[in-house]
């Protein structure tokens, strides 16, 4: 036996069925994984998706064979390469093959060359800037997303004009809506630390580094393509998620892509409606407030159980009217709140810590709020309790003067003003 | 053929069946400059940190049960939590773990009396602790919650005092890895008999020599960067930050300058306790031992061309190619060990000690991690799973199934050599058994959920992956109870374990050659090497080691006692 092993140790013939045996359960086993890997990633909602995931079959099939064969070759040792209990003897003295050696130094090596050529085409297909992007009736819109602890902001930067000839821009908040067949192009900036745009049904995913504030920041780009999903129905939502480490609630740093199934259904669903919102917001401040506190983050610190908020980050909004009026001596429940969103940090609720950014006309991106937003969502936060300490009245909000003068205004907001507060309140900026 | 060496000279006598005392456990706690002593600190004070780090991961497995935050206070708790597992898993369990291994054995193989600055050595021990204190009294203020890789700007402007301690008491570790590793390289140039050419020391020292030219060159990076975190966080520098003028990429960069290589730091010495266990356990030279001693190498200078593939998705997209391209080359040489130590594997006469099972499964796992490698340096589909839970997966399997796997099969293969008492083999299986298949089924669906979009460092996540998180966290704790039964025959085999004797593994190279626990001076006269430290199966070899056990003990030697 010795004798044998002692030359080439693998021409066993045991050995060469059991290696046969494996290659083939090898092969069955790559052909099992093929079938099973849709089901261990998400649906290929992009154009982009098919080319990662075809990358991804060819690194399995060649994974499959290597785990298979080092496995296959380890249990085929342990199996009959074990010394008898009776055997105290060596094996052979067998120092090495320099052809084998050089076999599997230049096989892997052929391998790696071969995986890194097409990675490299997939890699150029999928960054390569693609032309007419953000096509919204046939013009391009710059989309700017922004990330901030702990939520994402998505601007869509329109061609309509509001009645002063500004451009109006659409906050879709935590929401991006595409169609399929639109090659999206997002400008990604982030506000504090940095973020990760993730869209695992996209497999896209790109950092948001921060940069000098007053050089615009430090801009990324990030593209993809939606493409039909068989079976979905439309329009498709599939998770943003946040990739880099943020913060305290990174795990609740998401969005979500809504795939309308074309442009029409896209107008229709979204891009319409949203501009006719903007030109005609509800008199009603409190209904008005309703949709503006949706458009900023405030869902990803705090809890709000009417539009179901459940972030435990920051402290919790149910019932804050109840308690607006008492947090501050001297301070109204109407200011309180006021100041609250405008000077985050002015008072910071006991039991947490300076985290709130603060928003205001003054602010960028994401933050920038009119004092007509602020007033709406402290109408809107008003309605939140038992016995309101708001004064609802006379339907009065009293502004305190530091953001009067900040905001540009002279007067306190009065609502309920029907036509009046409309016509005021249609302007998207306070300045 | 050639002459038969004995390993205490021509002129040895017969060596007097002396008993060699152990140390009292007193001199552990001590100062001290025996290597020995040190060795033994080191691996003792590592393994409190392995149970502390493992707390910290069953912590985290069990808020990891469900999707919501239930455990946590919050989920800063929940990041402090992970920063503290990584950094103290990494900096004080793996790291001073190989330095235990590597103090122990080496100057013993290289049949040297200690090694070539004792009291540097004891120095480098003794910055460890008060480096753990320092970063866990971050917990009595703000505890560092920004990851063990702590990225500015988290770091720096959004973390507190903690984060500060964090970076001082790396820093302490890092100026310890450093003199150790000096140490190391001096004593492996300079210390070997006069018989043992480079290419016939064996391939543990091999391993320690590319580990400890990898720390020497990327540690000081690490300090680099540290000193301009603490800059940033104290001193009002703005270095990595933007609106001052600095850079969030510098950190990246400089960290994971050392960062990767520090992989290498954590991995190469497990590699070489495998080519030891698995040659001296299957009774079988290593195959293409001068390959493996170079890919040793190879891997520590190609270590130093990848550091941005852990940035691929915020490196300027044009500079992410290169680093795909050097990173798929690592698997050259990394290939050429798992194939080499096959190649060892198979045709020999497996005995399968505890020792061997833990090497066995170093192949089986690590050749996993090797594969998730090579996917991730695939760069499209990285920017899918980068900072996902398929890269948690992809690093616990070439450091948990690599490098903790080699710790354990070490700590069953020298324990003998130590305390002179053998491990109990029986539990050394069943420890096998709950490591193994716990740390399979721990790991490996988590590359599924990563893949399916669960990123890391989360503490609330989709609830659509919650099936398979409890899966984790079974098999998570399946493997944390795992680490009490090698506690328990770790210290039952101290006191209760069968007398070893000199070379219970009939093993050639020199550590054996002496009593068990070796002496102060570690041999009683210059030892003389085998003329090869695997030459298993030939006449000579067999001669040599009978002189061992003539010299050391008349007792046959004990390879089962199970």
């Amino acid at each position: 036996m010795e004798r044998n092993r002692s030359n080439i140790p693998s021409i066993s013939p045991a050995a060469v069925v059991v290696a046969a045996v494996f290659l083939l359960v090898s092969v069955i086993g790559v052909n099992w994984f093929t079938t099973f890997v849709p089901r261990v990633l998400p649906p290929q909602a992009s154009a982009e998706s098919r080319s990662v995931d075809e990358l991804f079959y060819i690194l399995m099939i060649i994974g499959g064979v290597v785990f298979f064969l080092i496995q296959g070759m380890l249990l085929i040792s342990v199996i009959f390469f074990r010394a008898r209990d009776d055997d105290r003897g060596d094996g052979p003295t067998y120092h090495g093959n320099p052809l084998l050696e050089l076999v599997w130094t230049i096989i892997p090596a052929l391998v790696v060359v071969y995986l890194a050529v097409i990675s490299f085409n997939v890699w150029n297909q999928n960054s390569e800037p693609k032309a007419a992007v953000n096509m919204i009736n046939g013009e391009e819109t710059v989309i700017r997303v922004t990330g901030a602890r702990y939520a994402w902001t998505h601007n869509y930067e329109t061609s309509r004009l509001n009645p002063e000839g500004e451009p109006i821009v659409i906050n879709s908040g935590d929401k991006l809506h595409t169609y399929i067949g639109q090659n999206v192009e997002l400008v990604l900036r982030t506000q504090d630390v940095i973020h990760s745009y993730w869209v695992p049904a996209m497999r896209v995913k790109q950092d948001l580094l921060p940069g000098d504030p007053a050089t615009g920041g430090r801009p990324t780009e990030i593209r993809f393509t939606p493409v039909r999903v068989d079976g979905a129905a439309y329009p498709a939502e599939y998770p943003i998620v946040c990739a880099e480490l943020c913060g305290d609630g990174h795990g609740r740093m998401r969005g979500t892509v809504i795939v309308y199934e074309d442009e029409a259904q896209f107008l229709a669903q979204f891009y319409e409606p949203a501009i006719h919102a903007i030109l005609n917001p509800p008199a009603d401040p409190v209904l008005r407030g309703e949709i503006v506190i949706q458009e900023y983050i405030c869902n990803s610190c705090h809890t709000l159980d009417s539009l179901g908020w459940s972030s435990r980050t920051g402290p919790s909004m149910n019932g804050i009217a109840d308690r607006a009026g008492e947090r501050v001596a001297g301070q109204s429940a109407e200011e309180y709140i006021a100041t609250s969103v405008w000077n985050a940090t002015a008072f910071v609720v006991p039991g947490y810590t300076e985290q709130m950014a603060s928003f205001g006309p003054e602010q960028t991106d994401a933050n920038k709020m009119s004092a007509e937003q602020l007033y709406a969502i402290v109408a809107y936060l008003c309605t939140q309790g038992e016995q309101s300490d708001c004064d609802n009245e006379n339907s009065t909000v009293a502004i305190p003067a530091a953001i009067k003068t900040a905001f540009g205004l002279e007067v306190d907001i009065t609502f309920g003003q029907g036509d009046d507060a409309g016509e005021s309140e249609s302007a998207p900026s306070g300045e | 053929m050639t002459t038969i060496a004995v390993p205490l000279g021509a002129q040895a006598e017969q060596h007097e069946a002396e008993v060699v005392r152990r140390p009292a456990l007193s001199e552990y706690l001590r100062w001290s400059v025996d290597h020995k002593i040190i060795g033994v600190q080191y691996g003792v004070a590592a393994f409190l940190f392995f149970i502390v780090g493992g707390a910290m991961a069953m912590g985290i497995r069990l808020e990891l049960w469900t999707p919501e935050l239930d455990l946590m206070a919050s989920g800063a708790a929940y990041n402090s939590l992970f920063t503290m597992h990584g950094t103290i898993m990494i900096f004080l369990f793996i790291i001073p773990m190989w330095a235990a291994f590597g103090n122990f054995v080496v100057p013993l193989q290289l049949g040297a009396k200690d090694m070539a600055f004792p009291w540097l050595n004891a120095f480098a021990f003794w910055l460890i602790p008060p480096a753990a204190i320092v970063v866990l009294l971050g917990y009595f203020v703000t505890p560092a919650e920004a990851g063990w890789t702590s990225y500015p700007p988290l770091s720096t402007l959004f973390s507190g005092d903690g984060q500060t301690l964090w970076a001082l008491g790396a820093h302490l570790l890092g100026i310890s890895s450093i003199m150790g590793s000096i140490n190391f390289i001096v004593t492996i140039l300079n210390m070997r008999p006069p018989q043992m050419t480079i290419w016939r020391m064996p391939l543990l020292c091999w391993a320690v020599l590319a580990t400890s030219i990898i720390a020497v060159m990327a540690t000081p990076f690490l300090a680099g960067a540290l000193t301009l975190l603490l800059l940033d966080r104290v001193a009002g520098t703005t270095f990595f930050n933007a609106a001052g003028g600095g850079d969030v990429l510098l950190w990246q960069n400089i960290f994971w300058f050392y960062s990767h290589p520090a992989v290498y730091i954590m991995v190469l010495p497990g590699m070489g306790v495998l080519s030891e266990v698995l040659s001296i356990h299957c009774r079988k030279p290593v195959f293409g031992y001068r390959m493996v001693g170079l890919s040793s190498m190879g891997i520590a200078f190609v270590g130093f061309t990848v550091w941005a593939h852990h940035m691929f998705t915020s490196l300027q997209p044009e500079l992410r190619i290169p680093f795909m391209i050097t990173t798929m080359i690592i698997a050259v040489p990394t290939g050429i060990k798992m194939f080499s130590w096959l190649g060892t594997v198979w045709g020999g006469k497996m005995r399968f000690t505890s020792a061997l099972l833990f090497g066995l499964g170093f192949m089986s796992m690590f050749v996993i991690g090797g594969i998730t490698g090579v996917m991730l340096a695939a760069l499209p589909f990285d920017i899918h799973v980068h900072d996902t839970y398929f890269v948690v997966s992809h690093f616990h399997f070439v450091l948990f199934g690599g490098s903790v796997f080699a710790i354990y099969a070490a700590l069953y293969h020298w324990f003998p050599k130590v305390t002179g008492r053998m491990m109990n083999e029986r539990l050394g299986r069943i420890h096998f058994a709950f490591t193994y298949f716990g740390f399979l089924f721990t790991f490996f669906p988590m590359h599924i959920v990563g893949m399916l979009g669960m990123p890391r460092r989360v503490a609330v996540y989709d609830p659509n992956f919650t099936d398979w998180n409890q899966v984790i966290s079974f098999s998570a704790f399946v493997l944390g109870f795992s680490t009490f039964i090698v506690v328990y025959n770790v210290i039952h085999s101290y006191f209760r374990g069968p007398v070893a004797g000199a070379n219970p593994w009939r093993a050639l190279t020199l550590e054996w050659a002496t009593t068990s626990p070796p002496p102060v001076t570690n041999f009683a006269e210059d030892p003389i090497p085998f003329e090869d430290p695997y030459g298993y199966g030939t006449e000579a070899s067999a001669a040599y080691l009978d002189a061992v056990d003539a010299a050391f003990d008349a007792e046959p030697p004990a390879t089962d006692n199970s």
